[in-house]
């Protein structure tokens, strides 16, 4: 009796022990990890159109795609790389860049791709910059995107004035917006953290370290910084940004087609989700204001990295120079996707599109994010900074002393 | 005295009724939101009733991406792991309450120590397990991690149960010359019966909305599970919430049907068991 | 040769189980515990320097972790006794029920069944601060409680209210599932002779119905514990751990470790120092209930 029970328990085992890793012998298999919806367009396209296509054009290589959730990717992949099992090439988002290559996962693209510098030639410098670490590039840019400051033509036609374009008219514009609705608000962002402070902060002309990454002190405490800060929370006080900065309140999207926000700063995705939802509702979009550094918004958007352990390296280059021809990047267009070719634009598809025009001239001022594998703690010490100083808990310039002191810590 | 007790009942209904308000509010809301088609972004004021309800969420979900297949994947898997569960956690659980050997006290410490140790910290070396192993993207590789996550917890379930039951039954069936391995089916098996559907019906829910290992050892979408399916939905800008919510609650259906039809097991068995008092 | 089989049968009865738990949580966590010795980095066949003990003791100077772990401990104590009386009181209630208990029981299950990133959504709406979200819209417009909406998520205090009503509110119907199932087994036989006796409602509680269900209860605050120290999805659906780290869950603090920070070396000595803190609890708990039946006896 004892015995059968065993011997069942075991041949389950053994049942389940019957799985079959296959080998195709001839052609190489490369895999692609991206992060599209699975049910998307982008994703669509890519698997149903593009890499048939590719295969076609190289009957040796074999792309396997693999949709992979945005809120997962990282802990896979670095399971993954534990294991020695990573795909050959993935679509990163840019601020992890820095931080893989820093722990030997990312293959050096100037070493290793033949072509490289006809490649770095072709493709947007700022995108390209998110590749670099310690000397070396460590991939290329897939997509690229960045932020404008879009309008609820409505809400602004209520007030009677026009959209600003100059951090110094906000405060004049917010007044007008809150004399047509005393509810309503000029601006809404869902938190303090560095996508959406950064362009206030370097619009005035600040920082958060210098060039090198060696030191923030003089750069997120400095007077301009200091003034970015101070200028957000007198908006703030004021009643001009909406409580969703401190994390709490009607999000974004629907408080701007709603009526309750007069301005966003968002990105190209914008246009389907309230288009999807709400398409009756009109907006414009135009270059964020203006501060005594500029109109400086965040370069957003994606590189395509190949893995240092990869078996395959010359067919998943092959595969990279594919993602950024030009053939590619128009198709990818049509799905919202923003190409990151010099040579596409001024191309005409770019200059028909609805609406990335705007948001390429936004991209020629545009810088990134500190590269810098700590990027996330810097991040949410820039965010720490914003809540203590909106609490009162702190001065501007003591918050912004402190915070200096932390990310030195956290780049030295 | 009976129109005592019809109000008494009638409070308590009313009263049960009063909660249980509460307790579908999520529903109310979720399918509301599920009939509303492409919903990206949240409501204000939030609407209850949906001004043009439609299906098309729900027919998106079980006609796109293969959702019938995902469907299939994570019964198969909940179906098999549960079984194994109840099998491998009763037998545990009968050697810890009915028999003193060397290294009992250790055992059931690890037991405890297993559930208090927080999962994410293990998927690393457990992934590379599971590579060594050959079990990346295969459903045994996650019927087998299922298992022992969710073993533990049922081993202390059926045991702090177990050891409530007299023994009277079993050592009369001993006296009359039964073996330990008969105890344990004809006797343990039948008595446990409402540990083993509380047992099955916590670790069927466990393992029916198991995500994080799930989407780290899966690549193939033929090996996905509704979980992974679901979090597909969701994107970096873009979340179709609408569709997120349908596909969710088709997922909830089969949890439920289990345990409608696994309660009263629940009642039965424990007043079959109740040889004490 | 009945001896020898009958010694070894129990160690044949738990290998089977034993084998899973040792590939699956033995071996990995064996892995854990070198990697916590070591300064671990997530590429395979590099060298992983040996720190020895220096992971540990970064943990008694890190604030961010202890105010992380004294978030989780009040919720946990807060939620678990939350869902203990409510879930008894509801089985209380449906086990004197005549009609309608499989329709009330399915009902208060519910929320069990719902995934905790839906529930998290439905809470951050009806916490919302503006004016249109439902709990201050009946605080303000219905009951009068209070004179203006509350910011509740904005505040450490205030957005543990929320979280821990919905820790407590999804656990009701597990509580009252093996609360419901534990009324069953006491003799109806005990309740008639005390009514006969004239014990009231609240007596018959008090001297059968608590002291029958005290092993009951042990099991299920132990299990609800050791659940409730995992909790973070709440967390970080509805408040991200802000504002600044305030309401910080231990996992989601060991997972950022892990994978945000790539940190495994310090993430795991933090897991290994978190479930001993735990073990220890749920042991003291158990021993507080008269001890694990059939384990410490004698």
């Amino acid at each position: 009796m004892k015995q059968r029970l065993l011997f069942i328990t075991l041949s389950i085992l053994v049942l389940l022990c019957a799985c079959i890793p296959s080998f195709a012998a001839d052609t190489v298999n490369i895999t692609f990890w991206h992060g599209y919806n699975e049910d998307s367009g982008e994703a669509d396209l890519l698997v149903n159109t593009l890499i048939p296509q590719f295969e076609a054009e190289h009957p040796n290589i074999k792309v396997t795609a693999v949709s992979v959730p945005y809120d997962s990717f990282l802990t896979k992949l670095i399971a993954a790389i534990s294991a020695g099992s990573a795909p050959d090439l993935f679509r990163s988002d840019i601020i992890w860049v820095p931080q893989l290559a820093e722990q030997g996962a990312l293959l050096s693209l100037d070493e290793n791709m033949p072509d490289f510098e006809e490649y770095k030639a072709a493709v947007f410098e700022g995108p390209l910059s998110t590749n670099y670490w310690k000397g070396h590039y460590y991939g290329l840019p897939l997509d690229t995107n960045t932020k404008v400051w879009l309008s609820n033509s409505a809400m602004y036609e209520k007030a009677g004035v026009p959209v600003p374009t100059k951090m110094a008219e906000l405060e004049d514009a917010c007044k007008a917006i809150k004399a047509a609705d005393p509810n309503a608000y000029l601006f809404s962002a869902d938190g303090f953290y560095a996508w959406n402070l950064l362009p206030f902060i370097w619009s005035f002309g600040g920082g958060i370290t210098d060039e090198e990454v060696t030191t923030a002190d003089g750069y997120i405490n400095s007077p301009q910084t200091v003034a970015a800060y101070e200028f957000i929370m007198k908006l703030y006080d004021e009643g001009c940004i909406s409580p969703l900065i401190m994390g709490d309140g009607v999000d974004n999207y629907s408080g701007f087609a709603g009526g309750l926000y007069a301005d966003i700063s968002d990105g190209p995705w914008a246009y389907s989700i309230l288009n999807g939802q709400f398409p009756d509702f009109t907006f414009e979009a135009s270059l964020f204001p203006e501060g005594d550094g500029g109109s400086i918004q965040v370069i957003g958007g994606e590189d395509i990295n190949i893995i240092a352990q990869t078996q395959h390296k010359d067919e998943a280059m092959e595969f990279m120079r594919f993602l950024v021809s030009k053939d590619y990047q128009i198709s990818m267009m049509s799905v919202g996707q923003m190409p990151v070719r010099n040579d596409l634009a001024e191309s005409d598809e770019v200059k028909n599109h609805p609406y990335f025009g705007i948001f390429l001239e936004q991209i020629a001022t545009s810088k990134a994010r500190t590269a810098h594998p700590n990027w996330a703690q810097i991040d949410s010490v820039i965010t720490d900074a914003g809540q203590l100083i909106a609490r009162k808990e702190m001065s501007a310039q003591q918050a912004l002393d402190e915070a200096a002191a932390k990310i030195n810590d956290l780049i030295k | 005295m009976k129109r005592k007790r019809i109000i008494k009942q009638s409070i308590l209904t009313l009263l049960l009724l009063l909660g249980a308000l509460e307790m579908i509010l999520p529903f109310l809301y979720m399918i509301s939101t599920a009939l509303k088609g492409p919903v990206f972004v949240f409501e204000f004021p939030p609407k209850l009733i949906p001004s043009a309800p439609t299906l098309q969420n729900f027919r998106t979900a079980l006609t796109k991406n293969n959702f019938g297949h995902y469907f299939l994947n994570s019964m198969i898997i909940s179906v098999i792991t549960v079984l194994l569960i109840l099998l491998l956690g009763s037998m545990m659980a009968f050697s810890l309450a009915r028999f003193k050997f060397r290294g009992r006290n250790f055992i059931y410490g690890l037991v405890i120590f297993f559930m208090t140790m927080p999962s994410m910290s293990l998927i690393v070396p457990q992934f590379v397990m599971a590579d060594r192993l050959k079990l990346v993207d295969t459903l045994s590789g996650l019927i087998f991690m299922d298992v022992a996550m969710n073993l533990p917890f049922s081993v202390f379930l059926l045991q702090g149960f177990l050891a409530d039951i007299p023994r009277e039954i079993e050592e009369a069936a001993k006296i009359d010359g039964a073996s330990n391995t008969t105890v344990f089916l004809q006797i343990i098996l039948p008595i446990c019966k409402p540990a083993l559907a509380t047992s099955a019906i916590i670790s069927f829910l466990g393992v029916w909305d198991e995500y994080v290992w799930a989407t780290t050892i899966t690549n193939s979408p033929k090996n996905w599970t509704i979980p992974v399916a679901i979090a597909s939905f969701q994107g970096v800008h873009t979340t179709n919430w609408g569709l997120v919510f349908a596909a969710s609650l088709i997922a909830i259906i089969p949890v439920l049907i289990l345990f409608i039809s696994l309660q009263k097991y629940i009642i039965k068995g424990m007043t079959a068991g109740a040889v004490k008092g | 040769m009945t001896k020898l089989k009958d010694k070894l049968f129990p160690y044949l009865f738990i290998l089977p189980g034993f084998l899973f738990l040792f590939i699956w949580l033995i071996l990995p966590m064996l892995s854990a515990l070198n990697i916590s010795l070591r300064n671990w980095n997530i590429m395979p066949n590099t060298p992983k320097p040996w720190a020895g003990l220096s992971n540990y003791s970064q943990i008694l100077g890190d604030s961010l972790f202890w105010l992380s772990l004294k978030n989780t401990f009040v919720y946990a104590l807060v939620t678990v006794i939350g869902q203990m009386i409510l879930g008894l009181l509801v089985a209380l209630m449906i086990d004197n029920l005549v009609f309608g208990k499989v329709f009330f029981r399915a009902l208060y299950y519910l929320p069990v069944v719902t995934s905790w990133v839906v529930v998290s959504l439905l809470f951050k709406f009806l916490f919302n601060s503006s004016p249109s979200g439902f709990i201050n819209y009946l605080l303000c417009n219905v009951f009068h409680i209070i004179d203006k909406p509350v910011s509740w998520l904005t505040e450490a205090n205030t957005a543990f209210a929320a979280i821990d009503t919905l820790g407590i509110w999804k656990g009701i119907g597990f509580a009252m599932i093996i609360f419901l199932a534990a009324l069953q087994s006491i003799s109806q036989d005990l309740y008639e002779s005390a009514e006969i006796d004239g014990a009231g409602t609240i007596a018959l509680f008090r001297y059968i119905t608590f002291p029958a269900l005290i092993p009951t209860i042990a099991t299920v605050s132990v299990m609800l514990l050791i659940g409730a120290f995992q909790t973070y999805v709440p967390v970080a659906m509805i408040t991200k751990g802000g504002p600044l780290h305030r309401t910080e869950m231990v996992v989601s603090y060991i997972y950022n470790n892990a994978f945000t920070n790539l940190n495994f070396g310090y993430s795991s000595a933090l897991s290994y120092v978190f479930a001993l803190i735990v073990f220890g609890l749920s042991r003291l708990q158990l021993r507080a209930f008269g001890g694990q039946k059939g384990l410490d006896e004698k």
